[in-house]
Order: C-alpha cells, then structure tokens, then sequence
C-alpha cells in the first residue's frame, strides 16, 4: 500500500516535468488580497490544466521584478519556464520583453498591457520586434470606473442628495497618475460622469491606492468640498479610507454619503451587503488565470491569435449587488477556487467552444 | 644715523596715515553698516518674497492635490534656505504645516503669501507665512561690513607700505645723505660739491632745489672767504709799508737821514760781534761840530740844520757806500763806524772827512762863513765793549777840542 502510494505520488511529481511550465512574476504583495486572489486562481488554472506554475512575487517594488527576470534567465535550460506572464505595472514591461525574448523564453503580459504611444515605437507589436511576446490580456479597466460611477450616481439621485445648485457632487480618489489600469478606471469614471448632466466632479486626488492616504487626504476633501455625498474611489482600500474620514466626521457611508469601489476583498464585498458600500466592481483579478487557459491552448497547437487578436482588452468586471457579492463569498471566499474546472474554458480540451468568454460573472452564475 | 629724540618723517606719516584712516575706518565702517542694514533688509525681503512666490505654485498644486507629505517637504525645504526662519502654512480647510524654529516667529511680523488653487475654480487654498531669520540677517551684515573694512584695511597697509617705501627712496635718503654731507662740511672742503644718488629718470623736484641751494649758498661762502683772502693780503701789504716806514721813523734821524742813536746802539754791538767772530778789525770815529751853539745862536736854527744836514751828506760822499755808516749820536755829534778798518785808515778816513768839512763855504745871507769838526779815532779792540770804544772815542774827541779844534785826535 505504502509502495503504491509513493509510485502515484513519484508519477505525480513527474508528470509536471512532462507538463507545460509557466512562471508568473506576480507584482503585489504576497499579502495583498487582489494579487493573492490572482494567483490563487492562477493556482487553480494551473492544477486544472497540469501546468506547472511558478508565482514570484516582486512585493511592488519594481527593480524586483527585473531582479526575479534575470534570475529566471539565469537558470540552466532544463529549468527554465516555457512561459512567463508578467504584467507592465510600474512599465517595467519593454524592458521585461526585451529580457526573456533575447533569452529565448516565450512571454505573455497580463493585467496591464502596451498602451503608451511612446512606449509602442519600441516594442511594437506582439510577435514583431520581439518574436517570442506572444500577446496580452487586460482586464477592460474603463468597466471598472464606469460601472461603479454609473451605480453610484444612480444611488445618489435615488437619495437625491442634491447640492444647493441642484447638482450631485461627486469626489474621486484615484491611484496614482501613471498606471495605465488607473488611468483607465478614472477615464471610465469621467465617461460615466459626462454622461450624466446632473453630476459634477469636484476634484480627483491620487491617494496611491493606500488607505491610510486616502482617509488623510478625503479629510481634506470633505472640507474642501462640503455639498459631494458621492466618492468614487478607484480601489476598495481607498473607499475605506475615505469612508473611515467620513464616519471621523460623524457621518454614515450609505446613510449621508456614498462610495463606490473597486476589487473583491472580503471587506468590500461586506461592504456591499450591509450598504456602506454603494457599487462595487471586480473580478478582473481572473485575467491571470485566462492567460494561463490561452497558453494552454497555444501550448497545445492552437493559437489565439488568428480568433482572438494578440492584445485582448476583454470585459471582465462585474458589478456586485448583495446578492452577487453573497455568492461569490459563499464560492470564492477565502480565495478559494476548487470548484472552478478551468478545463472546460479551453478551446483545445473543448473543441466546440469558438471564443473566449473572458468575464468573471460567468463564474457567479 | 642714530640720533636722540629723531623720528623718521615715513615714520611719522606712516602713523598719521593710520590714525586718520582707522578714523575714516570707523565712519565708512558706521556708514556701510547703515547702508548694508537697509540693503541687506531690502535684499532680505526680495529674496524672502522670490522664495515664497516660487514656492507657492508648487505648493499649489501640492495642497490641492492633498499631498500633505508633499506639502511638509516643501514647507521643510523653505525653512532650510539660510534666509528663513520659520515658515508657516495654514490650509483654508483648517490643516497647519510648520517648519524652521517657531520662536523666531515671535512678534515678529511675517511676509505672506496667498496660495490659489491651481485651477482658480476657487480662490486661495492657504496662506503661507516666512518669518526670516534675523542671525542669517545679522550674519550678512557683518559679512558685508567686515569685509568692506578688511578691504579697506588692506589698501590702507598697502597705500602706508608705499607712501613709506617712496619716502624713504625719494625723501628721507636724499635729506639723510643732505644732513650728513652738512655736519661733515669743513671751511677746507667747502667747495665739495653735493652729489645726491637719485633713481635714473626721476623729474627736478624740491630735493634738487635744496641740493643747487647749497651749491649757491657753498659759492658764496667760498666767493665770500677767497674775497677775504684778498683783502688780507692788501692789508697786509699796506701794514707792511707802514711798519717800514714806522721802522725808519725809529732809526733814522729825520733832518740829516742818518741812523738815529737808538739804532746805533742796536746796531753797533752786531757790527762788533761780527769783527770778534771774524777777527776783523772796526774802527769807531767821534766828530763834533766845532762851535754849533755859535752857529744856532748866530744864524738861527733852520741854519744849524742846514749845517747838519749839509755834514751828512759830506759824510755820505767821503765815506763807503753799504760798508761804512754814520749816526747822530747827539745834537752836533755824529759816529761814523768802519767796519774792516784799522785805526791808520780811520784816522786817514777822520782826516778826509774833517777836510771836506773845513773846505765846504757855507752861504747865509750876504755873508760867508766856514764850519769846522773834531774828530776822536779808536779802533776797537778784542772783549771791548760798544761803550767802552764811544768812551774811548769820546775822551779823544775831547782831546781833539782841547788841541784847538779843527783836529782829528787818533788813538795812541
């Protein structure tokens, strides 16, 4: 029986080895939820599909994420990944590229893409300068803005906290100015604010996705700016900074004011349920796990780029309502995704399938 | 030269220039310290009010976009700049930012600074305070000051040093050697010219003036003391002539022009010093005119004179030019000496000269009459005395008078 068991469990280890290899070069925190719960179903992507999958993470600190490449080159042939998917935070991208392609290493930018004009002249287009870039997936981050935004306004006329010239108000706290995903939710944000005529934007900050700076920095604010009930914020631990200033100030988030959020951390989707939070979009944490899918079918002799393009800017938030958020606790809480079986998203394993369904309400259903 | 009580003139001005420009020191010293206080005050407040405005849109955009990390470095970076002492920044929504040390805030009076909002949508977002830092005024001052005074410090040593070095080389070494060459003027090197080394080129200045001075005044002297020389020497001459004529006054005998008495006794005892040193023989003759009273009394005294006078000529034409010579040894007596003459050729010599005597007709009026001498002869002998010759001559003219006049008495 013992003898049997260690057979099984030796196959098992070297089964891998046979398996398509791909190290993730993870730029969060190890202990920060969003960059947690993309690895965790990267994790699950993995084990479904028997990749063997490396995750590194480079703590945000960028020169990290150029150490950990160098260090994946480094190592000798046989154990070097056949894919690496990195995400351009921080533009560490063109330089990645250039690294793993002069290396002959295969890569794939997930989350954030090739989206400067200035940056493009020197890397081109997947598969061009670099042959081995073989294309990016980024999460829609303009979803995430205007979804959120259009929820809150709706909220806020609902209320109807108007301001003495009739106006909703509204506040936003941004990232950080350069980060394409930022600058795409406050444009999402800005599109949903244009479109309504009875909202106005006070003024966005960049709170440098912190909550201990946000809630400094909404303190200011409020002062600032007495008549805005509304604060949009671009990620969930700015809305609770905010909303931590707002209640200093004796108020009640979803009572007086309203604040709307970006990402699936437990707290925010509690938020949701109880109210304090007034719309709340996530899920674009899967894109890792997408990619790790698309790589298998590519690994397995079909490419994505003729049905899919090379640069895939895909829909893939949701927007939370209670119930929504309920469930993806119960499903995902924890970040836990054993019950998802990434097997039937692949286009390889299921051969009738003839595009990629890239948003996580699919996985809520 | 080391002389008491004796300052060098580079000496003396060296010290005057000093007094009066630590003096003048002190007033420009007071006046830069007035005029540094206002421009210092003035550069203070345009530099303090260049360091707000050109902080302040920064500072803008830093409060506006709630960055109060941002705002506390820059406010920290104002406070650093050595003009400021303490900056203060009061948001309009209430937040206080404060850098630099507070206490020189107290009652002081700040200059102060709107912070708009950088879009202008609304209007100021702070005011930011800059107090300035009164040592970093205080220090600039005193720089300014110091080193105005230590630059003029230094062109004073520098104008000293100089006004010392062309003194000693166109003054105080020209008047030294001037001073020297003066005490070691002498009436024998009084014509020394003064020659003074002077750097080659120089221009005639008041130094040459004082150096032809006293060639002037040295001519002069010696124009003046050769002028002198002259003098004396034609005094000399006419003192001369007058003794000659002082002297024959007291030899001579003013009537007849024969050797007076007092020369005779002078002069008789050489002549006999002589005859013994030589062992030459000198006779002596005595002739008195017979009867001269007779003759003064009968015809008056201008004619006894013409009487005398007449005698010594007879005398000089009979006896020896430059050898034998005659005095009136009284009022009709003469003495005739013969040097190198023994008594025969006396007595001969007396004999002659009676009978010139006798044989001269004298003319007086309408009448004639004849003068007649008596003669004592006596040669001297060895170790006798002039007064013992004249007696002796004088007892044979007496004989001779005795013998009836006319006569020539010889010695026997």
């Amino acid at each position: 029986m013992i003898r049997l068991l260690v057979v099984i469990a030796g196959l098992w280890l070297a089964l891998p080895v046979m398996a398509m290899s791909v190290v993730f070069i993870n730029p969060g925190k190890s202990d920060e939820v969003y960059w947690l719960t993309a690895a965790r179903a990267m994790e699950q992507a993995a084990k479904s599909l028997e990749i063997k999958l490396e995750i590194q993470f480079s703590e945000r600190q960028h020169p990290r994420v150029l150490d950990i490449a160098r260090q994946i080159i480094a190592r000798p042939a046989g154990e070097r990944p056949d894919y690496v998917v990195f995400s351009n935070d921080y533009a560490t991208g063109p330089e990645l590229l250039r690294l793993f392609d002069a290396a002959g290493i295969k890569s794939f930018m997930a989350f954030s893409g090739i989206s400067e004009p200035a940056v493009r002249v020197t890397t081109g287009r997947p598969r061009e300068h670099y042959k081995r870039w073989l294309g990016s997936l980024e999460p829609h981050a303009e979803d995430a803005g205007y979804l959120t935004a259009k929820k809150l306004i709706e909220t806020g006329r609902k209320f109807g906290v108007r301001s003495s010239d009739g106006k909703l108000h509204l506040l936003a706290i941004g990232g950080d100015r350069s980060t394409p995903a930022s600058v795409r939710r406050s444009a999402g944000m800005r599109k949903a604010v244009a479109e309504a005529p009875d909202v106005v934007l006070d003024q966005e900050i960049f709170a440098a996705w912190n909550r201990e700076k946000a809630a400094e920095q909404s303190e200011w604010l409020f002062q600032r700016y007495p008549g805005s009930r509304l604060v949009w914020a671009g990620n969930d631990l700015m809305a609770f900074g905010a909303m931590q200033s707002w209640e200093k100030r004796g108020g009640k988030p979803g009572g007086d004011a309203w604040f709307s959020a970006v990402n699936t951390s437990v707290e925010a989707l509690d938020a949701v349920k109880s109210g304090r939070l007034a719309a709340l979009a996530g899920g674009h944490f899967i894109a890792g796990a997408w990619s790790l899918v698309m790589l298998y079918d590519y690994h397995h002799g079909r490419d994505f780029a003729a049905e899919e393009g090379l640069e895939m800017d895909q829909s893939m938030f949701v927007l939370f309502t209670p119930s929504l958020a309920d469930r993806f606790l119960e499903r995902y809480g924890d970040m836990r995704f054993e019950r998802v079986d990434f097997r039937r998203f692949s286009k390889v394993l299921n051969p009738k399938l003839k595009r990629y369904d890239f948003s996580f309400g699919q996985l809520l259903r | 030269m080391r002389v008491k009580n004796f300052r060098p003139i580079a000496s003396t001005l060296t010290r005057a220039i000093w007094r009066w420009s630590t003096l003048c020191a002190c007033l420009i010293g007071l006046a830069q310290l007035t005029l540094s206080y206002y421009h210092v005050h003035q550069e203070f407040e345009a530099e303090v009010r260049a360091i707000g405005s050109s902080n302040v849109p920064l500072l803008s955009v830093s409060i506006w976009d709630i960055e109060p990390a941002a705002v506390q470095r820059q406010i920290e970076v104002i406070a650093e700049k050595q003009q400021i002492g303490f900056v203060c920044l009061t948001v309009s929504t209430g937040q206080i930012f404060k850098a630099g040390d507070a206490a020189l805030s107290l009652g002081k009076t700040a200059s102060w600074f709107e912070v708009p909002a950088p879009e202008r949508t609304i209007g100021s977002i702070g005011k930011l305070e800059i107090y300035e830092n009164p040592r970093a005024f205080y220090r600039e001052m005193i720089y300014n000051v110091l080193t105005a005074l230590i630059g003029y410090g230094i062109l004073t040593l520098l104008i000293c040093t100089l006004v010392v070095y062309f003194l000693k080389r166109e003054l105080e070494h020209p008047l030294r050697h001037i001073a020297q060459f003066v005490s070691a003027l002498t009436p024998d090197r009084l014509t020394t010219p003064l020659k003074l080394e002077r750097p080659a080129g120089h221009q005639r200045d008041e130094i040459d003036l004082v150096v032809e001075g006293f060639q002037v005044l040295q001519d002069g002297v010696s124009g003046y003391i050769s002028h002198l020389d002259e003098l004396v020497v034609q005094r000399t001459q006419e003192l001369e002539i007058a003794l000659e004529s002082i002297q024959s006054l007291s030899t001579i005998d003013f009537l007849t022009g024969c050797f007076n008495r007092r020369l005779f006794n002078e002069r008789i005892a050489q002549e006999l010093d002589r005859a013994e040193r030589y062992q030459r023989p000198i006779s002596l003759i005595f002739c008195d005119i017979d009867h001269f009273k007779l003759i003064n009394d009968t015809y008056g005294h201008l004619v006894g004179d013409q009487v005398l006078q007449g005698i010594a000529k007879g005398f000089e034409r009979n006896l020896r030019a430059e050898v034998d010579w005659v005095a009136r040894y009284g009022g009709e007596e003469f003495v005739i000496v013969l040097p190198e003459t023994g008594l025969a050729e006396a007595i001969t010599t007396a004999e002659r000269l009676r009978q010139a005597i006798e044989g001269d007709q004298l003319l007086e009026g309408n009448e004639t009459f004849r003068v007649t001498a008596s003669f004592g002869v006596a040669q001297h002998r060895l170790g006798e005395t002039a007064q013992v010759l004249i007696q002796e001559a004088d007892t044979l003219l007496y004989k001779a008078k005795q013998g009836g006049r006319n006569r020539v008495c010889p010695a026997p």
